[in-house]
């Protein structure tokens, strides 16, 4: 089941709220635990005995990580979890592509497993493994309860699509949160801000995606009104998912930690990813980067250590190549970045220009369907495939496609929202933002519903890693 | 009032407003169709272990209640009237308006499609017309973005290309090339097609090729449908747009001839009022859809006959090529294969007509 979607809207989650808010408060994690099953089996009916096989799977290990007496056995119990887990993730999401490279490198013709990939199985995977390393960290304590630990697991408001919510940031939350209304006004008014961002503002990027995609006459300004395009699906897609996310866990009594802050006012490429799915790059920098050495050894071995780190960034997103180069484009910068401190001092126009070409050029390598298509979109972004400047189609389309470009453009800074922050703070408009709110937000969630109503059904682009 | 209390019942208004929409979305008695849209509304699905399992279900529910919303054409216009005025989006669900005219964008081109039609249309005279039929010809509509389009910045397809496409695939044929003779008010503001009041000359001059008369603006009586017409972009691009009338051309001529139709064993009038009631009033001419239809004319010429394979632009003009042929066969390849007409018709030397729109030619795939 997806967030934009009537199904979720006016069935799913009225129902759930009703249930839950009526239950005691020692039955809300078994609501929760069961709503989000049913949320999960309502998209994968078969998978979802993947995932009750997961929550059973870590809560096991952690209990046994907890009552090993020795060193040596917790870590006996720490390996059996994270080998299961991602053997798990390496069966559904990698065993094709590596069958195809072994293929080729080798000219056998091993039949690829084709092998459906359970939705968000990236994001949960990457969740539990938090819980069990923490654990076995000693910086958690396990959790003995396994329902409590299956709605951690499971928890639909960021099951499927982040943020990555690790274990010891709701431990307590699980356990003692408390719910208000300032929690329920909050919650809701993420939850259709983040709709809104991915029915009204994504949404349409897509379809202009698509009719690029489909285009009778390819033009130089038309790729990079895709590039652009993409750039901006992608950032309210993602961060909309996760505005959704924030919202419904406030509502439900969590406060999942942000996973975006205005990425595209970066000044540079590192800014940009401590700005961009921050919970991904904690997760990498806190598991895998930290327990590499980190920076604080040999200049090759730091290289070292960075690339492994963003080319399993690169492999997280997707099983193939092009996430592989799009991950050390990221590594290659921010070496420059390092190597080259001159950079930062060259004019932040300059810099934020900067970093949103390097993102821009990385997200059209993101989004290709391989590396042959990466070469082609490349190509045709920096005038090399023999393409008219410009075209009729391309006019129109950017006509077309204007107002949404700029409300896009401004939407992805913060000028909308140090704007309101402002006039919160003025006594004079402070009532008049207070009274507008609603109205805004009633009109976007009616909005939201005649798009859907209209049946301009997409998916979430994150639901595929 | 306090900013807290303000803020508390900003919220409050919010959940009452999602809340009734919910009490609706539960309450609201399901709908079978949806007149707009011109369509059966989906169902209930079924629920099963298995269609549970298998995902089916889940599909089903959603295109059930997207379909079962309630208010749901005043939501759809609420989404138009938002896409195209406040994001100024150039067109919704590929509908513009230009000049009061709504339109298909209908873009790119494509050539796979017009190769296709020209394969079917090479497949039919090599079947029964070689060796049989001399006078063959065809004529493609233009579709009203060939007027449109261009004029008001939309993209347009290769019209010039199409046409010559049409010409060199069928040699066989002489083409009669009728653009000229049509312009936007051809057409109807909130429909693809052209109306038949306004198509006596294109009638004309596909009469004057196979040198049989057609009807003068003299002998037609142009009727008034007394129901107003809304089209079909008006579901489609749910924008307000008015309605219109509709006139169909009548003489006593037409009045005397009969419509046999092969699918349904029924006969009827030229003008099927009984299609009034539908969801289309364009079914009137010759009663819409159909596969091969039989007009007799018993005041045409003896042992005139005139086969006529056409998409629905045929329906309005073919009751004006029939004053001088004794029978008209209607044949529409998008209902029945080539391959079984030869059971239906006994091709002899009849003259022969392929009438099809741009719009067909461009979409060709559900020619059999």
């Amino acid at each position: 089941m997806i967030f934009s979607s009537i199904s979720f809207l006016y069935y799913f989650l009225p129902i759930v709220l009703t249930i839950y808010f009526l239950m005691p408060k020692n039955m809300k994690n078994s609501v929760l635990l069961v709503s989000s099953l049913v949320f999960y089996a309502w998209g994968e009916p078969r998978y979802v005995f993947l995932m009750i096989f997961s929550i059973a799977m870590f809560y096991l290990c952690g209990i046994a990580i907890g009552k090993s007496a020795t060193l040596k056995m917790k870590k006996f119990w720490l390996v059996v979890s994270v080998v299961i887990s991602l053997s798990l993730l390496a069966i559904f999401k990698y065993a094709d592509f590596f069958i195809d490279n072994f293929n080729t490198a080798t000219g056998m013709s091993i039949p690829l497993l084709r092998l459906a990939l359970p939705v968000g199985i990236s994001f949960y995977t990457f969740q539990c493994l938090s819980y069990t390393i923490d654990v076995y960290r000693g910086t958690t304590q396990v959790q003995k309860n396994p329902i409590s630990l299956g709605a951690y697991v499971s928890l639909f408001p960021q099951l499927i699509a982040g943020p990555i919510v690790r274990y010891e940031d709701i431990a307590y939350e699980l356990n003692n949160r408390t719910h208000s209304w300032e929690n329920v006004s909050f919650g809701l008014r993420r939850f259709i801000i983040g709709i809104s961002k991915k029915i009204i503002l994504a949404d349409n990027f897509a379809l202009l995606i698509k009719l690029f995609r489909n285009s009778a006459e390819p033009s130089v300004v038309f790729y990079w009104v895709y590039a652009i395009a993409f750039t901006l699906n992608i950032y309210f897609d993602f961060s909309g998912y996760s505005d959704m996310a924030v919202g419904l866990g406030k509502i439900f009594g969590f406060n999942f930690l942000e996973n975006f802050d205005y990425p595209y006012m970066s000044k540079s490429i590192g800014e940009f990813w401590r700005r961009w799915h921050k919970s991904l790059g904690s997760w990498f920098r806190d598991y895998v980067y930290i327990p590499l050495g980190g920076n604080r050894v040999s200049k090759c071995r730091w290289i070292f250590n960075t690339s492994i780190v963003w080319i399993l960034t690169g492999l997280w997103h997707g099983a193939s190549w092009n996430f592989v180069i799009w991950g050390l484009l990221y590594a290659i910068f921010l070496i420059i970045e390092k190597e080259l401190p001159v950079i930062q001092k060259t004019p932040v126009l300059f810099r934020r220009g900067y970093t949103l070409l390097i993102v821009c050029i990385g997200f059209v390598i993101f989004n290709a369907t391989d590396i042959s298509q990466a070469v082609s979109d490349l190509q045709g972004i920096f005038g090399m495939a023999d393409l008219p400047f410009v075209t009729t189609e391309t006019l129109y389309y950017l006509r077309s496609y204007a107002v949404l470009f700029i409300i896009g453009t401004i939407g992805s800074t913060s000028l909308l929202s140090n704007a309101i922050s402002r006039m919160k703070q003025n006594s004079k408009t402070q009532k008049l933002v207070y009274i507008l709110e609603p109205i805004t937000l009633v009109f976007l969630l009616l909005t939201c519903t005649a798009y859907l109503v209209d049946g301009s059904y997409s998916p979430f682009l994150y639901f595929r890693f | 009032m306090n900013n807290r209390i303000i803020r508390s019942l900003g919220t409050a208004i919010v959940i009452t407003v999602w809340v009734v929409l919910v009490i609706l979305v539960w309450l609201a008695p399901d709908q079978d169709i949806s007149i707009s849209e011109r369509r059966k509304l989906a169902s209930q699905p079924e629920f099963s272990t298995q269609t549970v399992f298998s995902g089916k279900y889940m599909a089903e529910f959603e295109d059930y209640v997207l379909d079962q919303f309630p208010l749901r054409d005043s939501f759809r216009r609420l989404k138009a009237l938002m896409h195209y005025h406040l994001l100024q989006q150039a067109d919704n669900n590929e509908i513009y308006i230009a000049d009061g005219y709504a339109s298909d964008l209908d873009y790119p081109l494509n050539e796979t499609s017009v190769r296709y039609a020209l394969k079917r249309f090479n497949y039919i005279y090599e079947t029964y017309l070689s060796g049989n039929n001399d006078n063959v010809f065809v004529s493609v509509v233009p579709d009203k973005n060939y007027y449109l389009a261009e004029e008001h910045g939309y993209p347009a397809i290769d019209y010039t290309l199409l046409f010559s496409m049409v010409q060199e695939g069928t040699p066989w044929a002489e083409y009669i090339d009728i653009s000229d003779l049509l312009s936007l008010e051809d057409y109807y503001y909130s429909d693809t097609h052209w109306r038949q009041e306004k198509i006596l000359d294109v009638a004309q001059r596909i009469c004057d090729v196979f040198n049989v008369n057609s009807f003068s603006n003299s002998e037609l009586t142009q009727k008034l449908i007394d129901r107003p017409f809304y089209g079909v972009y008006y579901g489609q691009a749910a924008l307000p747009l008015d309605s219109e009338s509709m006139y169909i051309m009548e003489n006593e001529i037409l009045s005397n001839c009969s419509v046999y139709s092969h699918d349904t064993k029924n006969t009827t009038s030229i003008y099927d009022m009984n299609k009034l009631n539908g969801f289309d009033l364009y079914d009137v001419y010759l009663s819409g859809a159909a596969s091969v239809l039989t007009i007799n004319n018993p005041n045409g010429q003896d042992g005139r006959e005139l086969i006529v394979f056409r998409d629905s632009f045929g329906s309005s003009i073919v009751p004006l090529l029939l004053r001088d042929y004794q029978t008209v066969t209607v044949v529409d390849i998008r209902y029945i294969s080539s391959d079984k007409l030869g059971d239906i018709i006994e091709f002899t030397n009849q003259d022969v007509l392929f009438l099809y729109s741009t719009m067909m030619i461009n979409s060709s795939s559900v020619l059999k």
